[in-house]
């Protein structure tokens, strides 16, 4: 028996809209910590973790750890149906093969039900270890889409450098090169408008622009974006839910060819 | 080191698109290695060398065939059936000597490398595989399976425009599937019907799986049939297949006699391959620009703009950084939550192993979502997974 009552609906819809394109098809994990997913692109390139923690919710009950297999175009679907200020439950009874959304208007006068089928996914969980970063970079959210975003019209592969000058956004392509770089900037009215850069050693990754933008879907969820970079590791592009948990986006980077590849 | 791909006898596959142009061979041969270049897959080809003895009989078919084929099409033409004169005209497609020389030569001056099989390609690129000089072998003959190829791809040389998706089979993973082991894999395929001699009628995939799982070899199986002997056989197939087999008469079940599977099961497991390091070449080079230039501009009549462009695009792709996988960086984990609701499918959903050194290719395997293994000319003809209706991305499904 599962069933988990989200007042902030709309959360879940936004939190669909930044994973629909990246994944097709995940197991969604309830425990009693809360309700998570992780799952990875069909190329296994970018990887998506998602967690909305059980106190987020108004009510959580999840009698035993379960995995619910979903299509997410067609669970977008459904949440799409879903008023913005509905309070959005979701229900699952033990042995079942569907779940079903609970869409409930503010002022009670009206009541959906979406039943949806469930599907059986055999997906492997990878096993992230905590890592120390070598920079982090936190910045607003709309920026950083915007940067990708632009980007992306000239070039296909974004290089992320970070020293002690700032974060520098750079991309060549056909018609030319672009670099963008964003200086530490803690002197603003707003915290959210700040950009915080903690960098322990200097660090330069290239990654494919097409999964950046991808991962900028999720811009909606939180004003500000944190990226941790790391030279031997993916990169974390991460969107945190207010009081309630995060969406993470990892990236694998691209790797330079050696030069000298006679032996396999 | 990258991916690299053996593709075995592509040759033949090619060379029946554009039937009739001389240079097809070279077109087709041309852009689709460069496709793979971008792809960032580094592909090695291995060109078919002698055929054994035992596939002299099957050749002589094929030889028939398109014979046949050839008096087809003149019908064809004279009754002016389009789609007919497309279908035979395809069929009297002969690789000639001349086209794969053609072929070695195209690919060595674009840097990529050729490796001249001593005898069946397929089980030169099983051993290449084996012996982990690449990452697959990428092939439309199930036969690179039954030689033991680790990993197999089908569909890789598809044309882009028919946008189907790349299969990837373990070999490891089928054998655990269908709970046999190499042993028996290679007797059901030889039962089922392979190159080197003559499948028996009634007995497809389905039956010689049935077979194999119930006696454990050709041997036992030949005893029993002995056993019950001749008139019996009908009866003997028919409690084994719950299906009435027609055909088998008894000129077929005499044919048993002096069925060369003991040959073909030697062949399969020991084929002739070259392992000899030093005689292999293996090496990605850059393109020799004025050699493709003279080679296909001057002696072929290929438009000099776009091999250019094409010389661009192959240097490009050898100075593209690869995109790495989160495999190389993070390691699978038990799953720790039961799914809500699990029917009783077997689907394997997972993920090829990372190479060591972070790079992996990176054609995208995209979803089927009946994954189903279709026979083609001479391999097994299972139906297997297609009870499965769940999405599968790469890896391999049966459900037996």
């Amino acid at each position: 028996m599962l069933e988990l009552r989200l007042v902030q609906g709309s959360l879940l819809k936004k939190v669909l809209e930044a994973l629909k394109d990246l994944v097709n098809d995940a197991n969604f994990d309830c425990s009693a910590t809360g309700f998570s997913l992780q799952a990875m692109d069909s190329s296994h390139v970018a990887l998506v973790a998602l967690l909305l923690r059980s106190e987020g919710f108004e009510h959580y009950r999840c009698d035993r750890n379960l995995s619910m297999g979903m299509n997410l175009g067609n669970m977008s679907k459904m949440l799409k149906c879903a008023g913005n200020d509905d309070i959005i439950t979701i229900k699952a009874d033990d042995g079942s093969d569907t779940v079903t959304f609970m869409f409930e208007s503010p002022t009670q006068d009206k009541i959906a039900d979406f039943e949806m089928k469930l599907m059986d996914i055999d997906s492997e969980h990878l096993g992230i270890p905590e890592a120390e970063y070598h920079a982090i970079v936190r910045m607003p959210s709309a920026e950083f889409a915007r940067i990708c975003k632009d980007l992306s019209s000239i070039g296909d592969t974004v290089v992320i450098s970070v020293t002690k000058e700032g974060v520098k956004f750079s991309t060549r392509g056909d018609i030319g090169t672009a670099n963008i770089v964003c200086r530490q900037n803690t002197t603003v009215d707003k915290p959210e408008d700040a950009t915080v850069i903690e960098m322990n050693e200097p660090v330069s990754l290239t990654f494919a622009l097409r999964y950046m933008n991808s991962f900028t879907k999720a811009t909606p969820l939180s004003n500000t974006v944190t990226i941790s970079l790391s030279s031997e590791l993916p990169v974390v592009v991460e969107y945190k839910i207010a009081e309630m948990g995060y969406v993470r986006f990892y990236l694998a980077p691209k790797i330079e060819e050696d030069e000298d590849e006679t032996k396999p | 080191m990258g991916i690299k791909i053996v593709v075995g006898r592509s040759g033949t596959e090619m060379l029946t698109n554009e039937a009739g142009e001389v240079t097809s061979h070279l077109q087709g041969m041309f852009s689709r290695t460069i496709r793979l270049l971008e792809a960032g897959i580094k592909p090695l080809y291995v060109f078919d060398g002698k055929p054994p003895e035992l596939k002299k009989e099957e050749l002589a078919k094929r030889y028939s065939k398109r014979v046949d084929a050839t008096e087809d099409l003149v019908q064809a033409v004279e009754a002016g059936n389009k789609e007919d004169i497309e279908k035979f005209s395809k069929r009297t497609v002969k690789v000639t000597k001349q086209h794969n020389e053609d072929c070695k030569r195209l690919l060595k001056l674009m840097g990529v490398p050729v490796v001249e099989a001593p005898s069946e390609a397929e089980a030169q690129c099983a051993a290449l595989c084996k012996s982990g000089k690449v990452y697959g072998v990428a092939s439309e003959d199930m036969d690179s399976l039954t030689f033991g190829a680790p990993r197999f791809l089908r569909h890789l040389m598809d044309p882009s425009s028919r946008k189907v998706p790349v299969m990837e089979f373990e070999v490891a993973k089928i054998l655990e599937e269908l709970n046999l082991n190499m042993d028996q894999f290679i007797d059901l395929c030889i039962l089922s019907g392979c190159d080197y001699c003559d499948s028996i009628r009634g007995i497809g995939g389905q039956t010689a799986l049935k077979l194999i799982r119930q006696h454990g070899s050709i041997e036992k199986i030949l005893e029993n049939i002995n056993r019950e002997r001749s008139l019996d056989f009908l009866n003997f197939l028919y409690t084994v297949t719950l299906v009435p087999v027609m055909e088998v008469n008894s000129r077929r079940i005499t044919f048993l006699d002096n069925w060369p599977y003991e040959q073909a099961r030697q062949l399969f497991k020991e084929p002739e391959v070259c392992v000899d390091d030093n005689q292999l070449e293996i090496k990605w080079t850059a393109p020799d620009e004025e050699g493709l230039i003279s080679f296909l501009v001057n002696e072929n009549g290929f438009n000099i703009d776009r091999v250019t462009k094409a010389i661009e695009k192959i240097k490009a792709a050898k100075n593209k950084s690869t995109q790495g996988r989160l495999e190389s960086f993070f390691k699978p984990v038990a799953i720790p939550t039961v799914p809500i609701k699990r029917k009783g499918s077997k689907c394997v959903h997972r993920s090829p192993k990372p190479t060591p050194k972070h790079k992996m290719f990176s054609v995208e395997a995209s979803n089927s979502s009946r994954a189903k293994i279709i026979g083609n000319m001479n391999m097994p003809i299972l139906d297997l997974g297609s009870k499965h209706h769940t999405p599968l991305s790469r890896g391999v499904c049966f459900g037996v």
